[in-house]
């Protein structure tokens, strides 16, 4: 029986470290804490971190470790748990386990107790989805966004959103459950405004999607350039990795290699492409064209240029590229004499001299790169309201009906349709915070209408 | 004396809206039936406003009416004035409402019960159930008579434990000069059916020639009625008729309808539409607001003598100046009680306040200045039973063969009463004949939105239906209910077999041209696209023109609406999939893995029938529906091996 059982697993990733956490959430917690930490229930107040040695259930200490205890109701899943925070050693972490399942718990299936808070009511939908961003977040930025998510700012955002849903459904529902109350006159102009302003809202809260992907998936940095311009040798450098192959032959990077690194608190994710050039060589083209698509999908491409070649010509399907997307030029192996032409070709172009071999440059070319993520439009403000992949959708789902509803309201099509557009995009929101009930669109009409004939 | 007597199939407790229709649909069955009633004077009384019908209200009427149900008719051939509501919108959410002539309404319905075969009614409070092994078996009475019956319907409107409010002071009754069944709660609680409180309210009513009808604003009837009842269907069926004077009886079945003789009046029958009766609207005045503040403490409601839950759409008149106090006036509708009466009910003035802060309240409305009432006006608490202790069938959970419907259910209105009354009676006569009940779906009709609501949901307010309680309410149009209900109307004849058929073909009808139409082209597309464009009828062919009224109608409605309702039709194919996948009634919510107790607990505690019906748990989320589907599911996958 669910309420019965109590769940245990570690909640640190296994391997050496110097602590490492076992969960346990569920009824026996309590026991747990006095038979197995020989706690006095004075000495291990709730909420409080407490030094205690773990008994197996022989009686033999198995551990020093810090436990924490939360009574049910005000815990992570809402049903008591405990934390033990032990020595990191996989063997220590497994013995409280298993002596834990011999106490009659059960290990805890992958995102159970996330599930757990969110069955239990303590999170929504959109909150339990920031659970495991928290986990997966890559960068610092992610992290936060993540966890404002988990504070609930998306859930607050859509009950925001979806109380004004109601009130103008329930303006409509109003003249059609109710047609001969002393209503003021009917009216369409303010559900035709109210709608308005919601499709634009939710237009800016869909477009937040695309933060979202740049935090977690990175801000995507693409470095472009002829062949042996030394492009891999670029992203080795930034990188400080020799992941990528790098060979005096032009064109070894046939495909394209991306590499995720932190520049500041940004995870960004560096992709490496073959050179583009003229060649008729099949595999070649079917690399260049790769890389034009990556190019295609940057938010911010790297031109590297070999300053001891001649000046290069921009290739003709480049230019579209670097009209749309903010470019840096690298002039690259500047420890190399320049060569004569390029002078000419860099004197108007602003530039920032590298040398991927040496290491020199880099530094700047860094604090360059910080400065377009930061002055660019790829970093959404401190206290914006980020959306996923899956809130998009159901957000762009509410938006269409809406737009259906302004615009059979702009026809003056009969109201029940524009109402029922309304309802499905009420549904549509309730795929995020959970299941909206007709009876909030009832209170809302009772409360704004003196209904009562 | 034959045992006979005391033995019936179906007893049906109480002759309210409810109880007429269980008693009529169980007796039309074949049931021996026995409706018992406390006074046989006070059958299918409206104890509240002297209307039927309205949003959400009619459309559930007509499809009583669909059903076999009696309501539509007697509302056609008693009813002083039809109004169609909402004339201006979509043909969904039009509706029929007839102010009806309170007494010839019960006296058409009881004489209709009086008529039919199989049927008993009889005068005599029910005090008690009789039960054996976990079924009821019978019932007691206060003549200390046993009746014994395989089923038990139980429609006892307000009447359970109730207690009147006028300001401060109480009496015992369901209605005001009614008794109060103050013992049948008592078996109920015996059984393990949990009882709880509701309120309810109705305002004064007022003597016509005190009124000064010439401030106010008259509300005429339709020129052109509306009825409830199907009559393309069920022409040349014999109706209820009571012939009077040497006029000939007309071709129309509409002419030949019951009516009451009168003195200096012709004496005919009137035809449905005929010699309507208006309305008036008044508003109150300045005054009244202040009177109505000054003795809030006064009001039963205010001063805390009611502890029923009254409903938020039906406030009383402090109600309405406490939360809408920036209101300077409100609406009120003077509607007339009958055709042989000058009783005149004041609708949108309902209140618990003292006799004579009611009667200078009612002086301080234009129009009303010398009014003298007839009755005060009166709130009432009487007992209900939880209806999520019910199966969709309305069958007791707890008890076997013993339903509820109406009131007791914790609804308000006659109509709503009336669709469950129906149901139940077709339902107990199934439950009879070991046959499976008919559940109408949501997705059908307003009565299945209902019915699942409550067995659902539960109330903790008198529930009234409204037309937005139904998700597919573009499909409910009035006049489609015939034709939404057929599959249940062929499994259940109540209707005759004549009509039956009519409706079949009407239903072929309707399907052979809303193809034709999208399907044959003229100029600028098909006549279906063109009607969309917005041309006229004229253009379509003349043997669609030459279908009767209601059938042509309904093929234009489907035609112009053809997008929005192929939606609706897509939506449900979506969900009938996974919604409608069964639960065992044995099904063991515990041994779910992952299932929070919360929502296990609610699950056992409603036991609902399909996956659909536990997703709309109050309280029972998304999750875990999911989390059942996958039980559900292992489980089949288990029983297979």
């Amino acid at each position: 029986m669910p309420e019965f059982e109590t769940i245990v697993a570690p909640a640190t990733a296994s391997g050496e470290s110097a602590l490492a956490i076992v969960r346990l959430s569920g009824p026996r917690c309590g026991d747990i804490r006095i038979s197995a930490l020989k706690s006095r229930e004075s000495s291990l107040k709730p909420r409080q971190a407490v030094l205690a040695r773990y008994h197996n259930i022989k009686g033999t200490v198995v551990d020093h470790l810090v436990a924490i205890y939360y009574p049910a109701g005000n815990s992570f899943t809402g049903e008591s748990m405990l934390e033990l925070m032990c020595h990191g050693n996989p063997l220590i972490c497994q013995l409280i386990i298993e002596d834990c399942i011999e106490r009659g718990c059960r290990l805890a299936e992958p995102g159970e107790f996330s599930r757990l808070a969110f069955t239990n009511g303590k999170m929504d939908l959109s909150q339990a989805e920031a659970v495991a961003d928290l986990i997966h977040a890559r960068s610092e930025k992610a992290i936060t966004a993540a966890r404002k998510q988990l504070e609930g700012s998306v859930g607050e955002k859509v009950k925001m959103l979806l109380s004004s849903i109601l009130h103008t459904t329930a303006h409509l529902e109003a003249y059609i459950d109710f047609p001969e109350e002393d209503l003021p006159p009917e009216d369409q102009q303010g559900p035709k405004h109210d709608l308005k302003e919601l499709i634009d809202e939710l237009n800016q809260l869909c477009a937040t999607q695309h933060y979202r992907s740049l935090l977690n998936e990175g801000i995507r940095m693409v470095i472009l350039g002829l062949p042996n311009a030394g492009k891999s040798s670029l992203l080795n450098a930034l990188t400080g990795e020799n992941r990528v192959i790098v060979s005096e032959t032009p064109g070894t990077t046939r495909d394209y290699i991306s590499e995720r690194m932190m520049i500041g608190p940004y995870l960004v994710n560096f992709v490496d492409t073959a050179g583009i050039h003229e060649t008729d060589s099949e595999i070649e083209q079917a690399g260049i064209a790769r890389s034009l698509e990556q190019a295609r999908k940057a938010d911010i491409c790297l031109w590297v240029v070999d300053a001891s070649a001649p000046s290069p010509a921009l290739p003709a399907a480049l230019d579209q590229v670097f009209e749309a997307t903010t470019t840096l030029v690298v002039e690259n192996k500047s420890d190399l004499p320049r060569h004569s032409e390029m002078d000419e070709f860099l004197e108007t172009l602003p530039h920032f001299q590298v040398s991927a071999l040496k290491g020199s440059g880099l530094q700047d070319l860094r604090g360059e790169l910080l400065k377009q993520i930061e002055s660019g439009v790829l970093i959404p403000d401190e206290d914006m309201v980020l959306v996923s992949a899956r809130h998009a959708e159901a957000l762009e789902t509410a938006k269409s009906h809406i737009q259906s509803s302004l615009d059979l309201l702009q026809r003056d099509e009969p109201a029940e349709l524009a109402a029922q557009e309304l309802h499905l995009a009420i549904e549509a929101m309730g795929r995020i915070i959970g299941k909206i009930d007709n009876e909030s669109m009832l209170d809302e009409l009772f409360q704004s209408f003196c209904i009562g004939k | 004396m034959s045992a006979n007597l005391y033995n019936y199939d179906v007893i049906v407790c109480g002759a309210g809206h409810a109880g007429c229709e269980a008693a009529l649909a169980a007796a039309r069955l074949g049931a021996r039936t026995l409706l018992l009633s406390g006074n046989i004077d006070t059958v299918a009384q409206m104890s509240c406003n002297p209307a039927i019908g309205g949003l959400a209200k009619g459309h559930m009427v007509r499809e009583i009416d669909a059903l076999g149900g009696e309501m539509g008719v007697n509302t056609d051939f008693t009813s002083i004035q039809f109004r169609l509501l909402n004339a201006s919108k979509g043909p969904a959410v039009q509706a029929p409402r007839a102010q009806c002539d309170k007494k010839a309404y019960q006296f058409r319905m009881k004489h209709t019960l009086e008529l039919t075969p199989n049927l008993d009614l009889f005068q005599s409070l029910v005090t008690g159930l009789i039960f054996k092994s976990g079924q009821v078996v019978g019932v007691k009475t206060q003549l200390n008579v046993d009746f014994m019956a395989k089923a038990v319907v139980v429609t006892t409107g307000t009447f359970l434990r109730a207690l009147m409010h006028v300001g401060k002071s109480k009496s015992e009754g369901g209605r005001m000069g009614d008794f109060s069944a103050k013992t049948l709660s008592s078996s109920f609680q015996e059984a393990g059916i949990e009882l709880e409180r509701l309120k309810t309210g109705t305002p004064c009513r007022l003597l016509g020639s005190s009124i000064d009808f010439s401030s106010m604003q008259e509300q005429p009837g339709d020129l052109e009625p509306v009825t409830f009842g199907f009559y393309d269907t069920r022409f040349g069926e014999p109706l209820f008729h009571v012939e009077h004077g040497q006029r000939k009886v007309n071709e129309s079945i509409l002419a030949r309808m019951f009516h009451v003789e009168q003195p200096n009046q012709t004496k005919q029958g009137w035809m449905p539409g005929k010699d309507q009766v208006s309305c008036w609207i008044t508003y109150t005045g300045p005054k009244t607001s202040e009177i109505v503040n000054a003795n809030l403490h006064q009001s039963a409601m205010y001063s805390g003598e009611i502890e029923g839950v009254g409903p938020r759409y039906c406030p009383s008149i402090e109600d309405k100046y406490v939360r809408f106090a920036e209101k300077e006036q409100h609406r009120l509708f003077l509607e007339p009680e009958g055709r042989n009466t000058d009783e005149w009910y004041v609708n949108g003035l309902s209140t618990s306040l003292p006799f004579d802060v009611q009667y200078e309240m009612l002086h301080s409305i234009p129009g009303l200045e010398q009014a003298h009432m007839l009755r005060p006006a009166y709130a009432v608490e009487y007992d209900y039973a939880q209806p999520t202790q019910l199966f969709a069938s309305l069958e007791s959970k707890k008890v076997e063969n013993l339903f509820f419907a109406g009131q007791i259910n914790g609804t308000s209105g006659y109509e709503e009463a009336a669709a469950q009354g129906l149901l139940a009676g077709i339902n107990a006569v199934a439950k009879l004949r070991g046959e499976e009940p008919v559940v109408i779906q949501r997705h059908e009709g307003y009565m299945g939105v209902l019915i699942d609501d409550l067995v659902t949901k539960g109330t903790t307010e008198p529930y009234r239906m409204f037309t937005s309680r139904a998700e597919h309410r573009l499909l409910f149009n009035h006049a489609s209910a015939e034709l939404r209900l057929l599959p249940h109307l062929q499994r259940f004849s109540l209707v005759d077999s004549q009509r039956l058929g009519r409706i079949e073909e009407k239903a072929r009808q309707v399907e052979h041209w809303r193809e034709k139409l999208e399907t044959t082209f003229t100029s600028g597309g098909s006549y279906a696209d063109n009607i969309r464009k917005g041309s006229s009828e004229a253009i379509l062919p003349e043997e669609m023109l030459a279908l009767n009224e209601s059938t042509r109608e309904e093929i234009l409605y489907r035609v112009r609406y053809k997008g929005y309702l192929e939606r609706e039709h897509r939506m449900i194919r979506r969900m009938e999939k996974t919604h409608q996948l069964k639960i065992p009634q044995d099904f063991d919510y515990q041994q779910v893995n992952g299932l929070r107790a919360e929502s296990a607990q609610k699950l056992m505690q409603i036991r609902p029938a399909t996956l659909g019906q536990a997703g709309r748990i109050s309280g029972v989320n998304p999750t875990d529906v999911s989390i059942l589907m996958i039980a559900l599911a292992a489980r089949n996958k288990a029983c297979r091996i």
